[in-house]
């Protein structure tokens, strides 16, 4: 894959394309702004483009707003977000466009280099991947709305189709059988009166939809 | 007190300073009050032609000069401190004339002027009777045993004589006391709205700066050290993943430089927020500030009590940004730093011999420096002519 990676932090950006190259990745272009990373993807047209929400000059959110605008003219760009922390808002923000091939992330994450590769391809392959925590955040505020309608174990299930995870993987992580997995998904789409789907990342959309509402 | 230091009353420096001012004081109060009956009566009698009303401006601006006069008597005689005042701007004529004839500074100074002789020659008399009568008395029994009298009858003016001259400085300490009210009541800087003014503007300087401070903790602690614990645990992930050993060293020895280089970043900044050594105290403080000080300097102290803990911060902080200052801006070879203690106050004294022409408003830091000082009502004085060289003196209570 083509990566181009928007990150203001030395350190952190020269560990990003070491990790990245080591994983038989291209790098094409590590920026440190936001002007920067402008010219590269125009240069470049890279497969992935990961950017710090937090660069310069501000400070503030630079890397949101040129993430939005870069997804306003190139609907297409596959574009992960990370960030030292997550906040809801940015989240909403993001996904408020077309949600596809769109990447939030802490970059905590990062440590875990084999689920943030995963992560990275699977925004370039065009589906939406939240951080857990993100997730939980919205879980958290989505409580008194019906959710208490869904057991526990039905909540995990439920985030975890959120972060964009298929049937399989799920049954993997709470190690759960496959079959009862499929029955608290309908469980829960039932209780939720969600349409139903099985295609992964429609139920990340409708999950997202209804924890936002 | 002790009777050593009663007896020794007449020889110490404080005595002889008392006494020069009493002597100083004298003829700038008479010359003070005659100015000020002769030019506010001439300004009052002339107040109908209007021609008095400028006058009595211009008298109150005089009397304000008086002011600063025996403000400065005071300063270096006794060793009274209380600022001087502003003079308030104006534009235009009529609103000078409306200032300067409203100024309380002004009619306060012609308050002192009319107090300050009174209690002058009040002052002198008791003084002088004291001194003059106490060697009186003793040159009377020297003269009475040169004529060969009794020793009960010489030995009774003796007695008056030196009692008196003991008790002179001790007499001449208490009428002082009374001019230092005066001063201290009349001629100082700020009435009660001016001091309210002033206390609300450096509370809000202070509610800034601390805000100011925490936001820069913030930014080195997430893009310092969060960003490099981040780094670290990628590598660490990296390693665990590695499956060619060498390779897996390499990457732990990266993260392994990651953690100290990370550590050194930790300690710069809990020093920035507050350095552990000055729970030691400021001498050890101010002695390690000076070793790690880009430019040589000597360290003077003299402290006697320990300041509370928030004049000891400022003080350290104060010296940390003056010596960078410095090393930054003065082009000097070499630093002296004093610290002392004077009654109930502090002065930091920081001299360099570089090039001089220090200004609060050049980005030196100065002018933050001036406001977090006076948050807790000390002062901020620069001597810095071009050529050099600069003294930065601050001065502070001693306890908050």
């Amino acid at each position: 894959m083509r990566i181009v990676i928007a990150e203001d932090s030395g350190v952190l950006r020269d560990g990003l394309v070491e990790l990245l190259t080591s994983r038989g990745h291209e790098v094409s272009a590590a920026v440190g702004d936001g002007d920067a990373l402008r010219a590269a993807i125009a240069d470049h047209r890279p497969d992935v483009v990961v950017v710090d929400i937090r660069l310069p000059p501000t400070f503030t959110d630079e890397g949101l707003r040129a993430a939005i605008a870069l997804r306003r003219h190139h609907p297409d760009q596959a574009v992960l977000v990370f960030s030292h922390y997550v906040e809801t808002r940015y989240a909403t923000e993001l996904l408020a466009g077309r949600p596809e091939g769109v990447g939030y992330l802490l970059k905590d994450r990062v440590a875990d280099v084999s689920d943030f590769i995963g992560a990275l391809n699977r925004v370039a392959a065009g589906e939406t991947v939240l951080d857990p925590e993100v997730i939980s955040q919205l879980l958290t505020a989505g409580r008194t709305s019906g959710l208490d309608a869904l057991s526990p174990r039905e909540q995990e299930v439920l985030a975890l189709m959120a972060e964009g995870r298929s049937n399989t993987a799920i049954a993997k992580i709470l190690v759960l059988t496959y079959g009862s997995v499929e029955k608290h998904v309908t469980s829960i789409f039932t209780k939720l009166q969600l349409p139903p789907s099985h295609d992964d990342h429609r139920r990340v959309l409708a999950v997202l939809r209804y924890l936002r509402s | 007190m002790t009777a050593m230091r009663f007896l020794r009353g007449p020889a110490t420096a404080r005595t002889g300073q008392e006494l020069l001012y009493v002597l100083a004081g004298l003829p700038m109060g008479l010359l003070g009050l005659a100015y000020v009956l002769v030019a506010l009566g001439a300004g009052a009698g002339l107040a109908v032609v209007f021609l008095g009303w400028p006058l009595i401006a211009l008298t109150l601006l005089g009397a304000r000069w008086f002011g600063a006069v025996h403000r400065i008597l005071a300063q270096r005689l006794l060793g009274l401190d209380v600022g001087t005042p502003e003079l308030r701007p104006s534009h235009g004529f009529v609103d000078w004339l409306r200032v300067r004839l409203t100024d309380p500074v002004g009619w306060r100074a012609v308050g002192f002027l009319i107090l300050k002789p009174l209690l002058g020659l009040l002052t002198l008399a008791l003084v002088v009777a004291c001194w003059i009568g106490g060697l009186g008395a003793v040159l009377f029994a020297v003269w009475l045993a040169t004529r060969g009298g009794f020793w009960q009858v010489l030995f009774l003016p003796a007695i008056v004589g030196v009692a008196l001259m003991v008790a002179a400085p001790w007499v001449t300490h208490g009428l002082v006391q009374a001019d230092r009210v005066l001063v201290l009541g009349l001629l100082s800087p700020t009435t009660l709205t001016e001091r309210v003014r002033d206390l609300e503007h450096t509370r809000a300087h202070a509610v800034d700066d601390a805000a100011t401070q925490l936001r820069r903790i913030e930014r080195d602690l997430h893009d310092g050290t969060q960003t490099r614990l981040v780094a670290l645990a990628m590598k660490l992930g990296m390693a665990r993943e590695e499956p060619d050993p060498a390779r897996a060293r390499e990457l732990l020895d990266t993260a392994h430089a990651h953690v100290k280089e990370t550590l050194t970043e930790l300690r710069d900044l809990v020093r920035g927020i507050h350095p552990p050594i000055l729970d030691a105290g400021l001498p050890a403080a101010m002695a390690s500030l000076l070793a790690r000080a880009p430019i040589p300097a000597t360290l003077h102290i003299d402290l006697v009590d320990r300041p509370s803990p928030a004049i000891e911060t400022i003080t350290y902080y104060c010296t940390s940004e003056l010596l960078t200052n410095v090393a930054k801006h003065a082009n000097a070879q070499y630093t002296t730093v004093h610290l002392e203690q004077r009654h109930d106050r502090l002065r930091l004294r920081v001299t360099d011999d570089g090039d001089g022409g220090a200004r609060p408003d050049r980005g030196t830091g100065l002018a933050g420096l001036t406001q977090r000082v006076r948050t807790v009502d000390g002062r901020l004085d620069i001597q810095s002519p071009p050529g050099g060289p600069t003294t930065v003196t601050i001065d502070l209570p001693l306890h908050t």
